[in-house]
Formats: structure tokens, sequence, C-alpha cells
């Protein structure tokens, strides 16, 4: 019965979150924190920034975190599988849809206008990013050299994100170790 | 075989990538390596994506998996892209304690998050270079329709999807009715 409200609940809102994470969490908020009051403000900003700082859709993190909160494991799944289920019918239908009319003049030339907005899309969605990218000035320099060995070298991705992982460590103690150095 | 392999791209894309926009870089290149989408068809997912609800990295984890193997391909595809929630999620689940403050954690991010501001400008470049040229020239009308759109976003803030729609309705008014 529970794992049943927890499915149908996560169901709606997985339904409703369009362009980004944050929607989910709102809605939850509403739901969880101010109508049920089964979890507190603090307890789902934990499990928000949890989901968030591990690999992976956040929303599905944070889907899991919240599920096993309330009911276990089992309440976990129920929480991720009823948050993916409207997204991915919708989604087959398009992508049924699309590869049928890919060819159609109109849908062609609509997919054509629709393309040329998708890196302004990028851009605008990037300016957000990077309020938060830059904690310390060699960041920058991270930032520049995966552009030039993402975009000329063709190196796989997969390898600059764990490149950019152990600079982050290397980053951090330095910096950190400098400050207890200058208090000590 | 198929599905295997679609699994195993997705679980890497999966496990390297950190929330909505930074999967972009990871999608295109799994996705152009293996065949299973052209430089057109990612940009086309990613709209998409943008305009049906849903976390990005699942909705192109649809559209590539259904692409490739049907509708199992999607569901596989999902799956592998879930794989570090029900895995690492799952963990720290059970040890929620532990993982309030991980400091290493913090300090990974500290590389990860400008790692990837470079790479997804890396994907601009890429899908500048596939919808703003074409037959080697720059194709104006594009361009300028794509600076209108930019503007829109920046500095009037206008909705992701209605931008979308809007630049569909332009495409078609542009390209079909006119001919550019």
């Amino acid at each position: 019965m529970r794992l049943a409200k927890l499915y149908f609940d996560f169901l709606k809102f997985g339904a409703f979150t369009f362009g980004g994470g944050w929607s989910i969490v709102a809605q939850m908020q509403e739901v969880y924190v101010k109508r049920e009051k089964s979890i507190t403000e603090e307890e789902l900003l934990d499990i928000t920034s949890i989901g968030r700082s591990l690999p992976g859709t956040m929303i599905g993190n944070i889907a899991i975190l919240f599920g096993h909160h309330m009911g276990g494991f089992w309440g976990g799944v129920a929480c991720m599988m009823g948050m993916i289920t409207v997204p991915m019918i919708i989604l087959v239908m398009i992508t049924a849809f699309y590869t049928a009319f890919q060819n159609n003049l109109w849908v062609a030339s609509a997919m054509r206008g629709v393309r040329t907005a998708v890196a302004p899309v990028i851009v605008f969605a990037l300016a957000g990013l990077f309020k938060s990218a830059f904690k310390f000035p060699p960041c920058y320099v991270v930032a520049l050299a995966m552009f030039v060995v993402y975009f000329f070298l063709r190196v796989n991705p997969v390898w600059l994100v764990v490149i950019g992982a152990v600079l982050g460590l290397v980053i951090c103690e330095f910096y950190e170790r400098g400050k207890r150095d200058a208090t000590a | 075989m198929l599905l295997l392999e679609l699994f195993w791209s997705f679980v890497k894309i999966g496990f390297t990538s950190f929330g909505g926009l930074s999967m972009i870089p990871l999608i295109s290149s799994e996705m152009i390596s293996h065949g299973w989408m052209t430089a057109h068809e990612v940009s086309d997912i990613v709209a998409i994506a943008e305009m049906t609800p849903g976390p990005l990295g699942l909705n192109c984890a649809t559209f590539a998996g259904m692409k490739a193997a049907g509708i199992l391909g999607a569901f596989v595809a999902n799956m592998g892209a879930l794989s570090p929630t029900y895995t690492l999620c799952a963990v720290a689940a059970v040890f929620f304690e532990h993982f309030r403050d991980n400091k290493r954690l913090v300090q990974i991010m500290t590389g990860v998050r400008p790692a990837c501001v470079g790479m997804v400008a890396g994907v601009v470049a890429d899908l500048a270079l596939v919808n703003y040229v074409e037959a080697g020239n720059v194709h104006w009308p594009s361009v300028i329709l794509g600076v209108v759109d930019l503007v829109l976003l920046m500095k009037f803030q206008v909705s992701i999807p209605k931008v979308l729609m809007l630049s569909a309705v332009a495409g078609v008014i542009m390209f079909g009715v006119m001919g550019l």
C-alpha cells in the first residue's frame, strides 16, 4: 500500500519535471514537508545535496535516497521506477514519431529551426554553471585545458572526468594546506 | 550483444556525469562512435529532451536505446544510465550520515565541475559546426536564428521550451516555406 503510494507520487513528479531536477525538489517539498510533514526541510536538503554530488541523474538519485528513507530498499526501487515511467513512455512515442517523419519536409524544417536553438540553450545553461565551477584560480586552467583536449585531441570524456576528479583533489589539498599553514 | 553494448555505454555515461548538461559530451561521443546517432540527431535529442519531462540523461537513453534496439533497448539504456543510482546511491542511503559532508567528494567536484564546463564548451563548438554550417559554408539564416534564440534566453529570460517552440515555427517558415 505504502509502496504503491510512493510509486504513484513519483510517477506524478516524473511527469512534471521540465528542464532540470529542481522542479522535483520543489514538488517534494510541497507534498512531504508542507502537506504530509513526513520529512523535515533539513532532511530533504541533505537528500538533495547528496543526490546532486553523486554521479548519475540527480532526480534518480534523489528518488532512491528519499524512497529508502521512507520505505527501505523497496521504497527506493518504487520511487526510482515511478519517476522514470512517464518520461520513458513519452520518449518512446516521440522517438517512434521522429523516426517515421524525420524526412517529411515540414518536420525536417521544424527540426532544423530547433537545432539552431540547441547551442544557445546549452550556452545559457553553461552560464548558470559558471558561478559554482570556479572555486580556485587553477579551475579556469582546468576548464580551458579540458576544452582543448576534448575538442582538438578527441580524448574520451570518461577520462577527462577522471582527470578532473584527480586535479580537484590536488588543487584542494594545495589550497587547504596553504590555509592551514597560514593559520598555524 | 547489442543490448549489452548499449547498457555498458550508458553505465559509462551514468558514472561520469554529474547532472543534466554534463552528460552531453559523453552521450555525444558514445552515440556517434557507435553509429547509434548522427551529429544532427544528437542536437535533436538535446532539444527533444528539453521540451519533454524527465532528466536529459534518461531521455537520451530512451531515444538512443529505442533507435538502436527498440523498446527493450530503451529500457536497457535507462537501466544503464541509472546504474550509479541503484549502486552508489543505494549504498549512500544506507550510510546516510557518512555522506552528509564528505570532504573528498567536495574536493573531487572542485575539479570535475570546471572540467565539465570545458567539455560542454567543446560540445557547443561541435554543435555549432554541424548546425550553422552547410556543405562547408556558413549558413547565415541559421546563424541569425541562433543569435535571436540566444538573445531571447539571456536578455529576455524566455523559457527554454518556449524558445525551442519558437525556433520550430521559425524553421517551418524560413526553411520550409521560404526555402532558405
